[in-house]
């Protein structure tokens, strides 16, 4: 049997739209700001041989979380252990997960008494217990992060586990929140069997099964076309993420591009060994981050499910910090993928001059806290991600504080924390002159200032990029580097990119995240953006004359034309 | 003998409807759009149908405009030069925004663009808490330095959003009252007056876009209404909001950020009224044109409005739903699902063999290949063409000769890389477009937690009655509706609506310690408010109809239900059914509800609406002859039902009279547009004109 283009568009589209609607679902009835306004969670559809047929996400972490984790979980509980109306509920980041924040449900969708795929949700969950709030800090080992749950039937029958679930919230601090969003992913499900059921009955099991295979085949198909087209060649380069949280050795990544016949592979044999610190990456994270490069340097429309899946080869040493084993704590793996990503692009950038950007904010820079609410008691979590500058590119500037490559998380509104949380944000904005400078310049950072007035609060950094700014390309410099600040009685003082603090009343908590990596020489810019810059306050007219070399009268706001030439004339450009 | 008058001016054309109060007749005539100048066209178009009709301006009861005006502004970038002013440590709220890029994958995206430069954005020492306590007094000397700042720019127009200013105004009133005495000259606009509601860079954008559109909307009302009163038009002026209401221009002059999505509320409206007339209250709208559709939902009468809105817009492959590309608004806006599905929609092939219909439209030039005007690509009218649905000979009552030729070639094309053959490829173009136009409803309905089955489809727009017919089948509604003139339709509902008001605060407020008195007292102020303005307005006050709404929540969740709150003064025995309301509300939506936990009410919302008397739909009475004087003859028609081409019958709309009714396959041709009723179809002709179309199934 096979599908006409027609029949199979239809379904292709249905398809996905179930994926949209569970998507729909939980954003709309989730309780974490994590999750309904942050949009940290992502929905997949699978066949019945577990591959991944549609898939809606909003974060490109998200990309491979689905390939992994589903197929191993349901091989470990053992498909014929369930049962319609059943949910299997796992967080565990070594059946294929990334860190325990994630939690993944799975439904099996059965369809006349047959078993025809399964749905899942995965969801950043603001707390799992562990060390500290929101369960993120510079831990050691995997079990100081949090709650460790294996695959385990949190829904039998259509009814919740009430047990299972019990046990879960008891190792977790904002519980009524975590309950709610779980709620979330399992009406999530529930409208996902709703919607594929009515495709079925619509079209019949055969037609939409055919559907499926002919979908992945067409995807595989699409995939390799656009692997073709891209440079042959091998393409290496290597970084560092800048600290580990214990020790002063930055933690070294190797990466090796390999474009040829059979499509690309990333290699990143000769990576640091992983370390009883919280920078070490699953599998299944370093797999999303090859994922994501793909998908960016090929056409967007191709889908995303197995047939895509496909194409992404990776070979990444046991051990390492790109492919930890068990009990390495991963909380901070992220970082360490945000960076990889952008070491990848570094070494593809001779190769797809046009294309790539010089080095972006390269992490993920959490921000956590969480204690005691002051005006009701209850325990609360706090968690979110800042943005910071992105790279130059060859056409255009790096955008100003905008979330990078694998996270696309939205802010958080102030008004919307200050009301749920007891903090008070008391200044975000942009960190003037902290751009790489460069004929494209890359994009400023930002600062964020967490003020806790009346509370003894729990807070975690877990971010990076403290000692080294995002690197510049093609004679393009350095972004700024980023700075973690405590203001406590009055003291000013520098705090480690991964440490958890206990604060005082009065404290405040100041991140200044890292400007993006400028593209080509600076003093090929033209004066007129960088006046343009001057007058917004962006970069100073010190910084326009002794790094841009362009002379501008900071009052009357006009370039000095003269001077500028004989700025750049000494510097051999002209 | 009064009239209304209703001018809609669209990309293309600009309409001009006139309806007869008293016996319901209706004149409809079109120009083509002045985009340089639109109120050109409008002048134009509004001397054009009193003239050719002989109807005096002076016997206009009011004239009722939709326009595009606002949103053309944002999106072509010529807003008034505007500055924007927030709290001490903010200055890049508009600049930051939410954060994240508008899509995934592309390395040379660019971030939003912000409305006002970084240069012009100033800071004011002051702070509020939470719960609107003063934290940091206002230091009036910022504002006073900021305003001579501004002064020296030259900016017309100044947006104010302070934080947490929507739960207390009172730093922001000062900051107002400052600069309007310092800057008589330059509007300004305050958030806690524009869009009282938490989440500031939703607030601060909506202000902002208020400030921007503010000088160039009231210049432009300002003008027409000059002229207009010069040519002895006397009647109340009014606009149409994106709310679905109106408003007269003085009013929309002030808040013009209310009017955005003024031009394709007044379709919505239309079906609405139509569904009143007709005793249809759950309806969902679908209005297909040249390069898009779209769809509404109608319930208990009253149209579906969402806040969470945003202009500009694009939803693009592997972003989803495009959220975080346009400018977000929170003004209430008539939730409409816009999809690029259209009669030009162009049909092409990707790279992986599939075929695909749109988004890329051939517009009107080169136009579909039909049209002969040089276009080479298929499009779905080319398809319904190839397939029998359309009269070449008819198109826009003949005014387009359309070549059958040229379409073929082009499908074959398109055919012949697909493996199939020309029938099997038009018609896959048609069900390529119905299925993506089948998800669109199913997004403004099941989505939204409605079954369609519930609802009657209103077809309308050139193209919509050409592809309801499938749609209805596919989603099984049992009742479709095609009103006459459906592809002017949509310009009806400027002359059916009511004037109306919408106001909200934010209340943050658990229902089980809910103080009532200080509901009730902002509930009072709100009405007053709409009251006021609709006084203004001229409604006389036994014609003021006011709603009340709360917007609730699980405590702890970021997502709103809107509930109807009972009439009156609210009392604690109120509350237990409105709490079992919204559970049941939230079982609706989500499938789930939590009985015990906590519930908040975050804003409340109130409508004052101004009752305007509807003219009554002309009859178009029982000539008492059957369907065979309306026949104008049979062509070969493709149904994929029917199994292939078949000989059915083609009706001229304007000779079927009340009481006839048809079963199908039968094709119903009227100037601007044509309607497919399928086999196993009836179609009855109500005592309006309208085609009444229910499967022989039920």
């Amino acid at each position: 049997m096979r599908l006409d283009p027609i029949q199979f568009e239809v379904i292709r589209n249905a398809l996905l739209e179930i994926t949209e609607e569970m998507s729909a679902t939980v954003r709309r009835s989730a309780y974490s700001t994590n999750i309904k306004t942050r949009a940290d969670f992502s929905c997949a559809l699978y066949d019945g041989h577990l591959r991944v047929v549609a898939q809606s996400f909003a974060q490109a972490t998200h990309l491979g979380s689905a390939v992994e984790v589903v197929p191993n979980a349901i091989r470990e509980y053992g498909a014929d252990n369930i049962g319609p109306g059943d949910g299997i509920v796992l967080n565990h980041p070594y059946i294929g997960g990334g860190h325990l924040n994630d939690v993944t449900l799975i439904s099996p969708v059965w369809y006349k008494n047959r078993r025809l795929g399964y749905l899942a949700t995965i969801a950043h969950h603001v707390d799992v217990g562990g060390g500290a709030p929101s369960s993120i800090g510079a831990f050691t080992e995997l079990f100081q992060e949090g709650v460790i749950i294996p695959p385990l039937k949190l829904v039998r029958n259509g009814e919740v586990v009430d047990e299972i679930f019990q046990l879960i919230l008891a190792q977790i601090r904002s519980k009524r929140e975590v309950a709610g969003d779980f709620r979330a992913q399992i009406a999530s499900n529930q409208a996902g069997i709703h919607r594929l059921t009515a495709l079925l009955d619509r079209f019949g099991a055969e037609v939409v099964e055919t559907g499926i295979e002919q979908l992945l085949s067409y995807t595989a198909q699409r995939i390799r076309v656009e692997v073709g087209a891209l440079p042959r060649g091998v393409f290496t380069a290597e970084g560092y993420v800048d600290t580990d949280g214990y020790t002063a050795d930055p933690v070294r990544l190797a990466v090796k591009v390999v474009v040829d016949d059979d499509g690309v592979l990333f290699d990143f044999d000769g990576s640091d060994r992983q370390r009883k610190a919280p920078v070490n990456a699953t599998f299944a994270m370093t797999f999303a981050t090859c994922a994501y490069v793909l998908k960016a340097l090929t056409d967007p429309d191709v889908p995303v499910n197995a047939g895509f899946y496909g194409a992404v080869r990776i070979n990444a040493p046991a051990g390492s910090v790109v492919n930890c084993v068990y009990p390495a704590p991963v909380v901070g793996g992220w970082e360490t993928q945000m960076r990889l990503t952008d070491i990848i692009f570094k070494a593809l950038s001779p190769a797809l001059p046009e294309m790539i950007p010089a080095g972006t904010e390269g992490m993920i820079c959490h921000a956590g806290f969480g204690g005691e609410d002051p005006r009701t008691g209850e325990y609360y979590c706090f968690l979110e991600t800042l943005a910071g500058g992105y790279g130059g590119r060859a056409k255009s500037d790096g955008p100003d504080a905008v979330q990078c490559h694998g996270k696309n998380t939205e802010n958080a509104p102030i008004e919307e924390t200050e009301s749920s949380y007891p903090v008070r944000i008391v200044r975000y904005e942009l960190v003037e002159n902290s751009e790489g400078a460069g004929r494209h310049r890359g994009g400023l950072g930002l600062r964020r200032d967490y003020l806790f007035p009346d509370h003894e609060a729990s807070f975690t950094v877990l971010a990076d990029r403290d000692r080294w700014g995002p690197h510049g390309l093609f004679g393009g410099l350095p972004g700024a580097k980023a700075e973690y600040v405590l203001v406590s009685k009055g003291e000013t003082s520098t705090v480690g990119a991964k440490s958890t603090l206990q604060l005082q009343p009065g404290d405040l908590v100041s991140y200044r995240t890292c400007g993006g990596g400028g593209y080509g020489p600076p003093s090929e810019r033209d004066p007129v953006s960088v006046l343009a810059d001057v007058r917004d306050g962006k970069v100073s007219a010190e910084r326009a004359r002794e790094v841009y070399r362009v002379a501008i009268d900071p009052k009357e706001l006009v370039i000095d034309e003269e001077q500028t030439r004989v700025l750049r004339g000494s510097n051999g450009v002209d | 003998m009064t009239s209304r008058i209703g001018i809609d001016i669209g990309g293309t054309f600009t309409d001009a409807t006139v309806i007869n109060e008293a016996t319901g007749e209706i004149f409809i005539d079109k120009v083509t759009s002045t985009p340089r100048d639109p109120s050109i066209g409008f002048l134009q178009a509004t001397n054009r149908i009193l003239e050719r009709n002989e109807l005096d301006p002076s016997s206009m009861a009011y004239l009722v405009h939709g326009t595009t005006v606002a949103t053309n502004a944002i999106i072509e970038n010529s807003l008034a030069r505007s500055a924007f002013i927030t709290t001490d440590g903010f200055r890049d709220m508009l600049e930051i925004g939410r954060q994240n890029r508008p899509v995934l994958y592309d390395l040379g995206f660019e971030k939003l663009r912000p409305l006002v430069p970084r240069y012009l954005c100033f800071e004011i020492r002051e702070r509020l808490d939470a719960s609107g306590n003063v934290v940091v007094p206002i230091h009036v000397e910022d504002v006073k330095s900021v305003a001579r700042k501004i002064r020296e720019e030259e900016v017309e127009s100044i947006a104010v959003c302070l934080l947490h200013a929507h739960i207390n105004p009172v730093h922001e009133i000062t900051v107002g009252e400052i600069l309007r005495s310092m800057l008589p000259e330059t509007s300004v606009s305050l958030s806690s007056e524009v869009a009282p509601e938490f989440r500031e860079y939703f607030r601060a954008s909506t202000t902002t876009i208020n400030a921007g559109i503010r000088p160039v909307v009231s210049r432009y009302l300002e003008s027409i209404e000059s002229r207009l009163r010069a040519e002895g038009m006397t009647g109340e002026l009014l606009v149409m909001q994106s709310n679905g209401g109106l408003q007269t221009f003085e009013v929309a002059a002030e808040k013009p950020v209310f009017m955005v999505e003024s031009g394709p509320a007044a379709g919505v409206m239309a079906a609405t009224y139509l569904g009143e007339s007709l005793g249809f209250s759950n309806m969902i709208s679908l209005d297909m044109g040249g390069t898009t559709a779209k769809v509404g939902l109608i319930l208990d009468g009253v149209p579906n409005v969402t806040k969470d809105y945003e202009v500009g817009a694009t939803a693009r492959p592997g972003m989803g739903s495009g959220r975080g590309s346009g400018y977000p608004i929170r003004t209430p806006v008539i939730d409409l699902v816009e999809i690029g599905a259209g009669g030009g929609s162009i049909a092409w092939v990707d790279s992986g063999g599939a075929l695909r219909v749109g988004p890329r439209s051939a517009g009107a030039d080169p136009g579909p290949a039909c049209y002969g005007w040089g276009g080479l690509e298929p499009t779905v009218t080319d398809a319904n063409l190839v397939l029998g649905r359309l009269n070449p000979g008819y198109f826009l009552g003949g005014e387009i000769e359309l070549d059958g030729e040229k379409a073929t070639e082009a499908i074959e094309g398109l055919a012949s890389r697909l493996g199939m053959d020309l029938i099997d490829a038009a018609y896959g173009i048609l069900e390529i477009a119905n299925a993506a136009m089948v998800n669109a409803l199913r997004l403004i309905s099941i989505q939204r937690g409605y079954d369609p089955r519930e609802f009657a489809l209103v077809a309308f727009g050139g193209a919509g009655p050409l592809h309801s017919g499938r749609i209805a089948i596919e989603l099984g509604f049992s009742h479709t509706i095609v009103p006459l003139s459906p592809g002017i339709f949509s310009a009806l509902g400027l002359l059916v609506t009511d004037l109306r008001h919408d106001f909200s605060r934010t209340v943050l407020q658990n229902v089980e310690r809910l103080d009532l008195t200080i509901i009730e007292g902002l509930f009072q102020e709100l009405e007053e408010e709409g009251r006021d303005l609709l006084g203004r307005e001229g409604v006389k006050e036994e014609d003021v109809q006011i709603r009340r709404y709360a917007e609730m929540r699980y405590v702890g969740q970021s997502y709103e239900l809107s509930l109807d709150l009972p009439d009156g003064v609210l009392s604690h025995s109120d509350l237990d059914q409105i709490l079992d309301q919204f559970a049941m509300e939230h079982d609706r939506v989500y499938g789930f509800s939590v009985p015990g936990e906590p519930v908040e009410i975050v804003n409340i919302r109130l409508s004052a609406l101004g009752d305007i008397r509807k003219p009554r739909l002309r009859e178009i009475g029982n000539s008492g002859t059957g369907s065979e004087s309306a026949h104008k003859g049979a062509r070969s028609v493709y149904f994929a039902e029917s199994g292939g081409y078949i000989d059915c019958p083609i009706f001229d709309r304007y000779k079927l009279a009340q009481g006839i009714s048809m079963i199908g396959p039968a094709i119903i041709e009227e100037p601007d547009s044509t309607t497919v009723v399928h086999p196993g179809y009836s179609v009855n002709i109500d005592q309006y004109g309208n085609l009444l179309l229910t499967s022989d199934d039920g």
